[in-house]
Order: C-alpha cells, then sequence, then structure tokens
C-alpha cells in the first residue's frame, strides 16, 4: 500500500488513528508491516501491499 | 492464467474470483461515461478489479476499492487496483469524501440452501430478498460523498428496481436510470444512478 492511503484509514471498530509499522518496503510501496490501533490494542496485518483491515471476527 | 482484455485494460482472472460477465461490463461503460478527470472515486468489493482497471485506463481518476475476500483483493491489486481489504466502508476514517462511488453488488435472492461455500458467497449472496447488501450500502454510503458526488450501482430486475430506487430516495439521492442492458435470458440489467444533492450539505 501506499504512505497517503493512511490520509483515509481509521480503526474499522473506533474509528480512531492508526500507527503505521513498516517491515518491508519497495520504492514504490509498503509492502509489509502492520496498522495498530492503540485504544482497542488490535492490529491491522498488511501483506503483499494490501492492508487487512477486517475487524478480527471477520478476517477467516 | 486467463487474461482478458476490455477498452484497452487487460484484466487477469482467479478461479477463487467472481468471473466478470454482463454486469461488469455494464458498470465499467456507464463508470467511463459519468466520470470525469481528476475525480476521487470509490468501487465498493471490486472482485477482479475488472469495473476499477477497466475505468482507470480510460479516465484519469485517483481510484481506491475495497474488497473483502483475500483471493478477490489479491487478483484486484494484481490487475493494478489499489485495494483495502474492508467490509464495505469499515476502514475509512469520517470526513473521507468520495466524487463516485461505485457497486456492482451481489443482486440475487439467495436462500439458506443456495449459498456458495466460502468467500465466492460474497459476491453472490444478496440475502433473502436480493438487496440485504444493497440496503446496507444505503445506509451507510451518504457520509462518503462529496458535494454533489455520484453513485453507480448495478441491479437486476430480480433485485427488484422500484425497491432499490425507493431507498435511494429515502436517502436523499436523486436517481437516474443510467442504462438498459440488452436483456440476458432470466433478468434485466441496469445501472442506477444516485446524486447527492449540492444544498443537502450546505
Amino acid at each position: 500500500m501506499k504512505k497517503d492511503l493512511m490520509n483515509i484509514l481509521a480503526c474499522p471498530i473506533c474509528k480512531g488513528d492508526l500507527v503505521l509499522n513498516i517491515t518491508k518496503e519497495d520504492e514504490k510501496e509498503i509492502i509489509s508491516g502492520t496498522l495498530y490501533c492503540s485504544k482497542c490494542n488490535e492490529y491491522y496485518p498488511i501483506t503483499d501491499g494490501i492492508p487487512n483491515m477486517l475487524p478480527p471476527e471477520l478476517r477467516e | 492464467m486467463v487474461t482478458i482484455t476490455y477498452r484497452d485494460a487487460d484484466i487477469e482472472l482467479d478461479e477463487d474470483v467472481y468471473d466478470p460477465a454482463e454486469d461488469s461490463y455494464l458498470l465499467a461503460d456507464v463508470a467511463i461515461d459519468v466520470a470525469q478527470d481528476g475525480m476521487s472515486v470509490l468501487e465498493v468489493g471490486a472482485g477482479t478489479g475488472f469495473v476499477s482497471a477497466v475505468l482507470q485506463t480510460n479516465v484519469g481518476v485517483d481510484l481506491v476499492a475495497t474488497e473483502i475476500s483475500p483471493f478477490a483483493a489479491e487478483c484486484a491489486k494484481r490487475n493494478g487496483v489499489v485495494v483495502i481489504r474492508a467490509d464495505m466502508f469499515g476502514c475509512f476514517r469520517s470526513g473521507t469524501k468520495f466524487d463516485l462511488i461505485l457497486f456492482n453488488p451481489p443482486y440475487l435472492p439467495t436462500a439458506e440452501d443456495e449459498k456458495v461455500p466460502g468467500w465466492l458467497n460474497y459476491a453472490f449472496d444478496g440475502g433473502v430478498d436480493g438487496r440485504e447488501a444493497v440496503n446496507r450500502f444505503f445506509e451507510e454510503v451518504t457520509p462518503f460523498l462529496s458535494n454533489g458526488g455520484i453513485i453507480l450501482m448495478l441491479i437486476s430486475s430480480l433485485t427488484g428496481m422500484d425497491e432499490v430506487k425507493m431507498r435511494m430516495l429515502k436517502q436523499g439521492l436523486e436517481v437516474e436510470i443510467c442504462n438498459i442492458d440488452r436483456d440476458c435470458f432470466f433478468e434485466e440489467l441496469i445501472v442506477l444512478k444516485g446524486t447527492l444533492k449540492a444544498s443537502d450539505q450546505l
């Protein structure tokens, strides 16, 4: 995902701000990492460049 | 891997994802007619990414898509679409606005014993009356439309066109029928255009 997506993303549970943690990126985008909501203590994974913003009960 | 080409866009398909069909072609055609350069666009439930990829190949829009299925999200990304795994609008910050929102919903009336296994069910299952996803979409969509923003939604005669139009009017949208498809065997497909009246947000 591109970093500018952070401007429109929010925690799907509380709608609060997210903290971006990058583990892998290239010149174009973030490949893997997490988006963390401190209020809900929930991590949303970024995998293969796609942020997974589903609440935990919908992920699988 | 099967690839199809439509209006200069090459789209890779995936066996675990709903294949583009008449409905997808129709929505993509209308979207190209309605969209203008510079518009911010959201597609809800992108599937293979067909409609988004065709639109952004032909018009200079700034587009993102949401998709609930992991297989479809990966497929849409391979097709060059900026995609977020999310349930409808669940991932967006309040105050996020789009000029154009596209939705090809699961619109078929679906009984319990007609559900298909796995993520693919999200592509077909419109609930008992075919309007479960449609109604939820309209409950949530308006805050994400910019002033004068436009919704393009594909539905079938099986979904109940009058009921959907009433739902849109209730939401304060101006409604137009944008296009009527050549008849398929058992249903008629149309694109409904809903416009948020500019005055509603002043």
